[in-house]
Parts: structure tokens; C-alpha cells; sequence
């Protein structure tokens, strides 16, 4: 470190001393960063045995088997880009035509209600979409389709894309509706329709918020747990299509965590598992943040 | 759009037709008897202890962020981590908790593990809305009282938090909103399927709502009817916190006059 | 009639980053009098008025060199309370901002932060002020209710009320009329030449009419420096530097 970083460091940190309130509420504020930090090591901690034993192996293994002591996540890996990708397949354009529509086209009065209608979404609970999926979905897709369950992998993506919707259309939404007015202005006093408008201006000028949402939509679905588990079947395999049951890594981790012995291997595979899926969040969400800077900057 | 609209309502008929069969008495009764007392109060103690701790962190935190940290790079830092804390899938934090709560601090499946994971994901619900709310406060005020000779921490506490009390509030009903029905950040550190009676100490491990809905769908392979009752009431809570932070925030907007 | 001198500054320099906004000014202002600061925007005006409170402070990208002594005390001194300072040198903003509370709690404030009273001598103190800003007529049949209920010349009031309450010596007001309507203007006015008799009041302004309407020492600062000081009558009617000439007759501002 440079002399004049620690200069600066060094009397950031005096600064706080000589002020009792400041060095608390700077305290709180670190917070964040002392859990993320905490979260990293003790996970990383748990899993690094299983990482010795298995390397790479432990994500690209063919098979999981515990009597005979392998741990490959491989099927898990799959399962989890099968559903992710079929969420995002419909969510996506969903979502990002959702939010275009809410901050761009409807009047101005249905904007809040619309807006508040999307958060209520966003608060349900997953083990709740997970009960509806169970209720409605499952059987639906079971008797349209004529399979043997309806748990499979294509239930877990619409599911799935239901749940990261709202979490587009409202970071998307708000990039879009922080377009300045007189750049929508220019194009409309040209002679532009409102889509020509939109298509035109608004979303060049909204191309990495709009990026961005989906990296952290992304993020939500590769990371959802607990409805997922409930609706894809739980068979961990690489499966041949979307009717097939499928296991998703985070799913994994809730349904096996509870019988694997503390300190064992499995129990170790579990937590590497575990840290993998951390390190794929925080890659993502950190890059959506990088997106959305770089975007700003133009 | 349309076939959003059209499923949604199908999904809703066919909820309202398994609430003829609610007994309202179950409420009140104990899970031993097959009622749901316990769960009840299970998720209630479970959201009421994360709040209490993660309320006055993230306001504090949310203060720091915007009245006194300097524009650096520590305060990126923070403000990254903050983003990425949210976005944290729960079971990791569920695994965390275990990891750090239940086992190397000793707390095992108890309240108080919950307590503190649950925390870990409001936290950031808080900050990130408290910042919003203390933002909006006009800066007239602090001024104000800094020219009456108020300290810094003092200006802020008399004037700019009082006036963005609503809003902080907000944010933390919201969290609570968030909580109230998670299930993969307790179903290692705090809850199990059958309790006697309710915790008596925070060191006790507790029933909730969404963890039995869970555990009984997929560990014993129950079929949601089993379970509507208790989805009823948990999408009752979540909705009514829910709406509660919508109409708090409507009304407080509409009673701050200084938002030109 | 001659009168000490309140304020005492000395080779006062300011700068905003790179910007030196205050160039080696001396000044002296009298006690028991009103001394106005004028010029044209952005000369350092408020800048300078705000060094006087050490208001400067607040804001990360000033520094400031010299010696400001209110009441024989050199405010830039280390071991200054500025605190206390605040409450000895009292300040009237250019757009009134009363504090999100009642009408009472707005005056009670400052007494109360700095522990000065409590139950019925603190609403004693809030009636005085109340009285003294002219206020008290019209308000004091309900203190409870919202500060921001009051019209805008009413809330200048009010704030001035509240500088009022924590008894400073000193009164600094910073346009205190520029966002007020000319009938809240005159009352105001009228209030400033008022308190002059026991205050100490500077007030900054870039009208020219209202700096020789109300007050009895004129300073013009151009540019961060004096260019003319003295009794306001004498500026107006005889100004000796050119640039005071040019400014008075409208040539620029």
C-alpha cells in the first residue's frame, strides 16, 4: 500500500476514534461486509476437506453416491442450469416487456398500484409458491402432458419464472423510468410515436439497468431453494428434457443437510457445494453492479 | 399479459375453493392436538427477534451511509456487499447460521440461531430503505439545528431521523414481510416439526409456519391439501405485513409537507 | 456615538477547493448595530457570514485561514467550543426552515439541546422570543400546531424566534428576505432595526435598497475583498471607490 493510502487510512481511522458516535454507526455499517466475509471463510472452512478429496470433481463428478463415499455434483450442476435457463426463458421477455409497459405506457394513476401489486408478489415466501405449484401446476402439467408426476423439470421453470419476474420488471422499471424526460422529449418533438420512442431511446439509454436486472434475476433463480424442491421432483440425474424430475444444487443442499453427519465427507460435499453456489452469486451480483456503473457513465 | 391474468385467477378459484374447510379454532389450538398454536407463535417470536436486532443495525448503518461516510472506496466496499448480502441465496445463510450460530457459538436448533440468521437477511431490506428515506429528508432541517449549535450526531437524531421514521419503519415492516415465511435460512437453526408447547427461552428450539409446510411436504411426502390450512395462514401474515408497509408508505407521503 | 467593536476579524482567507472565494479580509463590526454585507452574487457573501459561526466547517472542501474574535475570543482558536459558538453567534437562513415539528417545540429546541431550561421557565423563554420576533400575536393560540402551517414570512419569523431563544449575542442573517413577499419583507425589516438594540446583528443581502433601509455600517464585498466600508448613509450618498459607484448606480450586479 501506497504512503499516502495508509496516510489517508490511518487518519480515517483516528477520526473515528475522537468520535464515540461515528466509530458506532461505522461499525454498523460494516456489518455487511464483516458477515459477507464470515460467510465465505466458515462455508469455504466446512467444505475445503471435500474439495481436497474431490478437486473439480465435487461440481463435474457423474455421480453422488454416499455408501460408496463419491460426491459428484454434475447432475446437480445440470439440473440447475435446466431450470435457471427455462426461468429465465420466460421471464425475460416478461419481464422486461412489463416493466417497459408499467414505467412507459400506462397512466400515470395505475403506476403506483401496479407497482404495489408486483412488490406483494415479490413478498410471497417460496415455500408458498411452492404449495401453489404443488396445488395448481403439478397436476396441470401432469394431465396436459400425460406423465407419470407433474414434478419435473419444466414445473420448476415456470415456477421459477413466475418468482424472478418481479425481480426484473422492478430493477429494470427503475432504470427505465430514470431516462431523462428531455431525451424522450427530442425524439417526440421529431414526430416519433411513443414506441418508436421507446424503441429509439429509452431503451438504448436503459440497455445495461435492463443487463443488469437479469444478471440479478439470474442470481435469484440459480439461488432458490425451497420452492424448487418442492415441484422438480428430486431425482438427480442428467436428465433427457423437461418432462423429467430434475435436482437443483440449493435443493440438494435443504433435503440432504439434515441426515448427513456432522464432520463427514458428505457433510463436507454439502458445504462445497454450498460455497460454489456463493461464489457463482457473488460473481453475479457483482457484475450486475458493474454493469449498471458502466452504464451510467455513458 | 392476458394469459398472466387469466392463470392467476384460475390459481385463485382453486384457493378459495380448499378455504370452505378452514376451522378457525385451530388457532388456538396446539399442534399436539393437531391445531397450530405453536407454529404460530413459532414464526411471530422468529420475525419479532430478527427485527429487533436487524432494526437499529441497518438504521444505524443507513445513517453512517448517508449523513457521515466519505465518498472512498471503503464506502463502495460497503455499499457493494450490501448488494451482494442481498442477493445471498437463504440456504447459504441458512448453512451460515448453522455453521457459525448453532454449532461454533454453541446455540444449536434454538430461537436465538434464528434469530440471528433471520437478521442476516433483513438487514439489508432495512439499510437499503432507511438510506432511502433519510435521503429524502430536505437538509434545511439539520442545517437548522447544526446553527442552533446542535452537535453533528445530534442535528441528525432530532431532526433528519425523526422525519424519516416513517419511512424506516417501512423498510422494516417490509423485512419482517420478507422473514416471516422463509424456511430454508431455520430449517437448521431454529425450528423442528413438534415442539411442547412454546419455547420458554431463546436458547429452545421453535415451530414455524413454513417449516412445517415443508418438512411435510417433503420429507413425508404429504400432499399440499394437508398443508392448506397452514399456507392460508402464512400468506395471511405476509400479505397483511405486506400491505400494512404499502399503505404506511401512501399515507406518510401524503402527510410530510416538505415533499414539494 | 461610538460603540465597541463586536467582531474583529482578521486577514480571514477562505477557500472552496481551489477556489479562493475570501481574499485577506480585516473587518471590524460594532456591537448594538446592524451591519449589512453587500455585493453581487456569488462575491462570498455568505461565505464569509458562515465563517463567523464556523458553518464552513460543515462543508469538506473549505479551509480557512485568520482569526475571527467575537467578544474578544478567537473562534478559530483550537480549543473552541463550537457548539456553545453556535449559540452565541446565531443564524437566520436565506429560505426559512423551520424543523418538522410544532410552532412551541421550534423555539424550544436550542434551549433544549443545550439544557438551558425545562417546564415552565422553558415556556417562558419560548413566550420571549416568540415576542421579540414579533410572532407571538399571531400564534400564540396554537403553538401545537405545525410549524409548516404558517405563511412563509411567518416561518422567517419563527426561525428568527428560534436563533432568539438560546440568547446569542450576535444575530447573523443571510438574505433573510430573499424568498419572502415585500409585505414579509417590511415586517421583517422593521423586526432587524428593532433588534439591533440588543443584538449584534450582520445580515447579508444583494438588494441595495434593504442594505440602506435597514442597516447602520454598510460593507460591500466584491469579488472576496472589501472595496468600501463605513457608515451606510456616507456609502450611499458619497461613495469613494469607483467600483461602489458603479455598484450603487446599478452599472453592474
Amino acid at each position: 500500500m501506497s504512503n499516502k493510502k495508509l496516510i489517508q487510512l490511518s487518519s480515517f481511522f483516528l477520526k473515528l476514534k475522537s468520535q464515540p458516535m461515528t466509530a458506532v454507526l461505522f461499525l454498523c455499517a460494516s456489518f455487511s461486509i464483516i458477515i459477507l466475509f464470515l460467510m465465505l471463510f466458515f462455508v469455504a472452512q466446512e467444505g475445503a476437506y471435500a474439495f481436497t478429496q474431490f478437486g473439480s470433481d465435487l461440481l463435474f463428478g457423474m455421480r453422488w453416491d454416499l455408501e460408496s463415499n463419491i460426491f459428484g455434483g454434475l447432475p446437480l450442476l445440470f439440473g440447475s442450469l435446466m431450470v435457471t435457463f427455462g426461468a429465465l426463458i420466460i421471464a425475460i421477455p416478461i419481464g422486461v416487456s412489463t416493466s417497459i409497459f408499467v414505467s412507459e405506457v400506462l397512466p400515470f394513476y395505475l403506476r403506483d398500484p401496479i407497482k404495489s401489486i408486483i412488490e406483494l408478489l415479490a413478498s410471497i415466501p417460496s415455500v408458498l409458491y411452492g404449495f401453489i405449484g404443488l396445488l395448481v401446476v403439478v397436476p396441470f402439467i401432469q394431465d396436459v402432458f400425460g406423465l407419470p408426476s407433474g414434478q419435473t423439470a419444466l414445473t420448476a421453470s415456470a415456477i421459477l419464472s413466475i418468482m424472478t419476474i418481479p425481480t426484473i420488471v422492478s430493477v429494470s422499471g427503475e432504470i427505465i423510468s430514470a431516462v431523462p424526460k428531455n431525451y424522450k422529449e427530442a425524439a417526440l418533438g421529431l414526430g416519433a410515436t411513443k414506441w418508436e420512442t421507446i424503441k429509439s431511446v429509452v431503451l438504448p439509454i436503459s440497455k445495461s439497468g435492463i443487463l443488469a436486472s437479469i444478471m440479478l434475476g439470474f442470481g435469484r433463480a440459480v439461488g432458490e431453494t425451497i420452492a424448487v424442491s418442492m415441484v422438480s421432483g428430486n431425482q438427480a440425474h442428467i436428465a433427457s428434457s423437461y418432462f423429467e424430475a430434475i435436482y437443483t444444487i440449493p435443493s440438494f443442499i435443504a433435503t440432504h443437510m439434515g441426515e448427513a453427519a456432522v464432520g463427514s465427507t458428505e457433510y463436507s460435499a454439502l458445504f462445497g457445494l454450498g460455497l460454489i453456489l456463493l461464489i457463482i452469486t457473488f460473481i453475479v451480483n457483482t457484475l450486475a453492479d458493474v454493469v449498471v456503473k458502466r452504464g451510467v457513465h455513458q | 399479459m392476458v394469459i398472466c391474468i387469466l392463470a392467476f385467477l384460475w390459481i385463485i378459484t382453486t384457493i378459495l375453493t380448499g378455504i370452505g374447510t378452514f376451522n378457525a379454532e385451530l388457532l388456538t389450538t396446539s399442534a399436539l392436538q393437531g391445531g397450530y398454536f405453536e407454529m404460530i407463535v413459532g414464526t411471530i417470536y422468529l420475525f419479532l427477534g430478527a427485527a429487533a436486532i436487524a432494526g437499529p443495525i441497518g438504521v444505524f448503518a443507513a445513517i453512517y451511509l448517508v449523513e457521515y461516510a466519505p465518498s472512498g472506496k471503503i464506502t463502495r466496499i460497503i455499499d457493494q456487499a450490501i448488494n451482494n448480502l442481498a442477493g445471498v441465496p437463504s440456504i447459504i445463510i441458512g448453512l451460515f447460521g448453522y455453521t457459525l450460530f448453532s454449532r461454533q457459538l454453541g446455540f444449536d436448533i434454538s430461537l436465538l440461531s434464528g434469530w440471528l440468521t433471520l437478521s442476516i437477511m433483513i438487514l439489508p431490506i432495512v439499510i437499503r430503505g432507511s438510506e432511502e428515506a433519510i435521503r429524502i429528508v430536505p437538509k434545511a432541517f439539520k442545517e437548522a439545528a447544526l446553527g442552533l449549535g446542535a452537535t453533528k450526531w445530534k442535528a441528525i437524531s432530532l431532526t433528519t431521523l425523526i422525519a424519516a421514521a416513517p419511512g424506516i419503519v417501512t423498510s422494516v415492516i417490509l423485512g419482517i414481510a420478507r422473514v416471516a415465511g422463509e424456511t430454508a435460512a431455520i430449517l437448521f437453526t431454529s425450528s423442528v416439526i413438534m415442539t411442547r408447547g412454546t419455547p420458554s427461552s431463546p436458547l429452545e428450539p421453535v415451530m414455524a409456519l413454513s417449516f412445517n409446510m415443508y418438512v411435510k411436504i417433503v420429507a413425508r411426502g404429504e400432499g399440499p391439501e394437508s398443508v392448506f390450512d397452514i399456507a392460508l395462514i402464512l400468506f395471511l401474515i405476509v400479505v397483511t405485513f405486506s400491505l400494512v408497509a404499502i399503505i404506511l408508505r401512501i399515507y406518510y407521503r401524503r402527510k410530510q409537507p416538505w415533499l414539494s | 456615538m461610538t460603540y465597541a467593536d463586536k467582531i474583529d476579524i482578521r486577514k480571514l482567507n477562505i477557500w472552496f477547493g481551489e477556489k479562493h472565494v475570501i481574499r485577506g479580509v480585516d473587518l471590524k463590526i460594532k456591537a448594538n448595530a446592524v451591519t449589512a454585507i453587500m455585493g453581487p452574487s456569488g462575491c462570498g457573501k455568505s461565505t464569509m457570514l458562515r465563517a463567523f459561526n464556523r458553518m464552513n466547517d460543515v462543508i469538506k472542501s473549505c479551509k480557512t485561514t485568520g482569526d475571527v474574535f467575537i467578544g474578544g475570543k478567537n473562534v478559530y482558536q483550537k480549543n473552541t467550543n463550537v457548539y456553545d459558538l453556535r449559540r452565541q453567534v446565531g443564524m437566520v437562513f436565506q429560505k426559512p426552515n423551520p424543523l418538522p415539528k410544532s410552532i412551541y417545540e421550534n423555539v424550544a429546541f436550542g434551549p433544549k439541546i443545550h439544557k438551558m431550561a425545562k417546564g415552565k421557565s422553558l415556556d417562558a423563554i419560548v413566550e420571549k422570543s416568540l415576542r421579540s420576533a414579533a410572532l407571538w400575536e399571531e400564534v400564540h393560540d396554537r403553538l401545537n400546531d405545525s410549524a409548516f402551517d404558517l405563511s412563509g414570512g411567518q416561518q422567517q419569523r419563527l426561525c428568527i424566534a428560534r436563533a432568539l431563544a438560546v440568547n446569542p449575542e450576535v444575530i447573523l442573517m443571510d438574505e433573510p428576505c430573499s424568498a419572502l413577499d415585500p409585505a414579509a419583507t417590511a415586517k421583517i425589516e422593521q423586526l432587524i432595526r428593532i433588534l439591533s438594540s440588543d443584538y449584534t446583528v450582520v445580515i447579508v443581502t444583494h438588494n441595495m435598497q434593504q442594505a440602506s433601509r435597514v442597516s447602520d455600517y454598510t460593507v460591500f464585498l466584491y469579488l472576496g475583498k472589501i472595496i468600501e466600508r463605513g457608515e451606510t448613509k456616507g456609502i450611499f450618498e458619497n461613495p469613494q471607490h469607483e467600483l461602489t459607484e458603479e455598484y450603487i448606480t446599478g452599472q453592474f450586479g
